[in-house]
């Protein structure tokens, strides 16, 4: 993929991100924080679709974004084919562990699998 | 080839946000606190797994995280989000061409007109922001 796309695609991911991790802490917000943060709470949130739907966006956005912005830092501190292309892999394999692995605790709190 | 890799500074130079004024200062603290967000993202994914193994874990958890050490690492996230988001609108306003300037001809002492004075103040409001977050989030988690 071109380099310009992947810019528009960090840049995409930066805003949308942006808009969802604030509504993610208005909801942390709606009562005491420590309140916000007790098991029933946490559960209840889980079991509301449309904020699960937002969690799991917002986990797809900063992983793409923070594993893309993490493979910029390494290129530009190092260049070489093999090396490019460890560096292009490793995030990509490292985005998709991480989404998997977020995903599966959207999923199985939002199903009350424990 | 010799001079090539002696102006090759690695890590190193890109550790230094000395030497370029606050636009490296502003360069320097992007990557740092990006990296900071994405060690942070991946401890709460982790941090937040705990929750599918019922009450006790959970709560356990909280007990780890929920300690004023853990509201101090929250500030500091608190502050290198706003920053990050701040200065990361400017950088992406300043790739679109927004806010860089007309080009010129280069004139003595050759001053970029990239790095004019909306630039310079934009880190210094994306600074003050996350200063001002940094002290509204603490009152919250330590107020608790």
């Amino acid at each position: 993929m071109r380099e310009s796309i992947i810019m528009k695609i960090h840049y995409g991911t930066a805003l949308g991100a942006v808009v969802l991790v604030a509504v993610h802490i208005l909801m942390r917000m709606t009562q005491n924080f420590g309140q916000s943060l007790q098991y029933q709470n946490v559960i209840a949130n889980y079991h509301f679709l449309p904020y699960a739907l937002m969690l799991e966006a917002v986990l797809i956005l900063l992983s793409v974004h923070g594993f893309n912005g993490l493979r910029v830092i390494l290129l530009e501190l190092k260049q070489g084919s093999g090396y490019e292309k460890m560096v292009n892999y490793g995030s990509l394999a490292a985005m998709a562990i991480l989404i998997a692995y977020g995903s599966r605790t959207i999923l199985m709190a939002g199903m009350g699998v424990s | 080839m010799t001079e090539r890799l002696s102006n090759r500074e690695g890590i190193k130079g890109m550790a230094n946000p000395t030497r370029y004024g606050i636009e490296r200062v502003a360069y320097w603290l992007q990557r740092l606190t990006g990296l900071g967000l994405l060690a942070y993202l991946i401890g709460h994914i982790f941090e937040t797994s705990t929750i599918v193994h019922g009450k006790v874990a959970w709560d356990k958890m909280l007990e780890f995280t929920q300690t004023p050490q853990g509201h101090i690492i929250l500030t500091l996230v608190i502050g290198m989000c706003v920053f990050h988001t701040a200065n990361g609108i400017r950088v992406m306003l300043g790739h679109g061409g927004i806010g860089v300037g007309k080009p010129g001809q280069p004139e003595y002492p050759y001053k970029a007109a990239s790095l004019n004075y909306k630039q310079r103040l934009c880190i210094w409001v994306s600074i003050g922001l996350a200063a001002l977050a940094m002290m509204y989030g603490a009152s919250i988690l330590f107020g608790d």
